[in-house]
């Protein structure tokens, strides 16, 4: 039997009514999850409101916390699954207002707006061409990538997290890895847009 | 064929890759928003205890019905018992009608649309979804709904902090 982390200590103290560990667990927990939620939706304002609300269901349902894996698992199932919310929310609402509007048809295919090239790009260039990078990834890498870097999860961890196999795990973030060491060469993009150059190889 | 070093180089963890990922900025959420979630977790403290099972036994014993109550319920459940069985002997009994068949009813699904909430759906239903929707119904222009949905939203979480984010979607 895998001895408990720290974390699933915390959690386990919380579940029984001690209001400090959730604080602790908070703290330790707040950076990387903010930038992993942030990062995936590139809005602010939605990745407040996604903070909180995985905050919110932990908090939700603590009296169903068991201790069966590593704390940072199961906090970010919670963040996958609001972030999936939230992506098929707005792809839902874009389809519906596409719909509505039927008179105008869309010469191209319609996308859910915070996917959209330009908001991307707007997002983007406000970062470094690492970032930039990270940015213009296909959300499914973003997301390996970001749980790897942000929360330290092993790729066995990332595929439970995300709910695909191992093997798909592993693809994702070797094709992360790849597209975004070409973006540390400082050769690669020499019009320095790696934004629109890394879209244009994907 | 993937290079076998690409990624086994990275996992390791010195990677120049980590490193100059490390370097960036690493933006933290704002004060407003880590004072909402521990408020909020304050607040759920407040109002609900753990769950049962996780409750310490001296709170399970103070809530628990008193002893001097138990013989009440007991003759309150063989009178009902007593009067169900009676109803069913004795109760006028129904004819079986030609049009009891079972009818086809049609109902016409809407699964692309906000559904209203009903109390019971907000343990299912997070906030933020709940927002989103009534976000949703003010753009569709169907403000008599957005307005019905964000009193009900207001009388279910009536602590739960709204980013400004969703402030001037929600509002009319």
């Amino acid at each position: 039997m895998e001895p408990l982390d720290e974390d699933a200590k915390l959690m386990l103290r919380y579940r029984d009514g001690d209001a400090a560990a959730f604080s602790a667990l908070y703290f330790r927990h707040k950076g990387p999850l903010y930038r992993y939620l942030l990062r995936q939706v590139r809005n602010a304002g939605i990745a407040a409101d996604l903070f909180q609300d995985v905050w919110w269901r932990l908090v939700a349902t603590r009296g169903r916390y068991e201790a069966r894996a590593k704390f940072a698992t199961y906090l970010y199932r919670i963040a996958h699954n609001c972030t999936m919310d939230f992506f098929r929310r707005a792809s839902r609402l874009h389809r519906n207002a596409a719909a509505d509007d039927s008179d105008a048809p869309s010469p191209e295919p319609e996308v859910p707006e915070s996917q959209r090239p330009d908001v991307i790009a707007e997002f983007a260039e406000q970062h470094s061409a690492l970032l930039a990078a990270v940015s213009a990834l296909p959300q499914e890498q973003r997301e390996a990538f970001l749980l790897h870097e942000e929360t330290g999860l092993t790729i066995e961890e990332i595929a439970r997290v995300t709910d695909v196999g191992v093997e798909t795990a592993k693809s994702r973030l070797r094709y992360a890895v790849r597209k975004l060491k070409k973006s540390l060469l400082p050769t690669a993009f020499p019009d320095a847009r790696p934004v629109r150059a890394l879209n244009a190889s994907t | 064929m993937h290079p076998p070093d690409d990624l086994d180089e990275y996992l390791r963890g010195d990677s120049a890759l980590s490193c100059q990922y490390r370097r960036e900025s690493a933006p933290t959420p704002p004060p407003a928003l880590d004072r909402r979630v521990l408020e909020m977790s304050r607040a759920a403290g407040d109002s609900a205890a753990p769950h049962d099972s996780h409750t310490p036994r001296n709170l399970r014993a103070t809530s628990a019905p008193r002893p001097c109550l138990a013989p009440l319920a007991f003759a309150a459940s063989v009178l009902t018992s007593v009067a169900l069985v009676l109803a069913i002997v004795f109760g006028p009994q129904s004819v079986k009608r030609v049009d009891d068949a079972p009818r086809v009813v049609r109902v016409v699904a809407h699964a692309e649309l906000p559904r209203p909430y009903t109390n019971n759906s907000k343990a299912a239903r997070p906030p933020s979804a709940w927002l989103a929707d009534i976000a949703a119904l003010r753009r569709a222009g169907r403000n008599r709904e957005a307005d019905e949905e964000l009193r009900r939203f207001r009388s279910a979480y009536p602590t739960y902090p709204v980013y400004p984010a969703y402030s001037a979607a929600i509002r009319p």
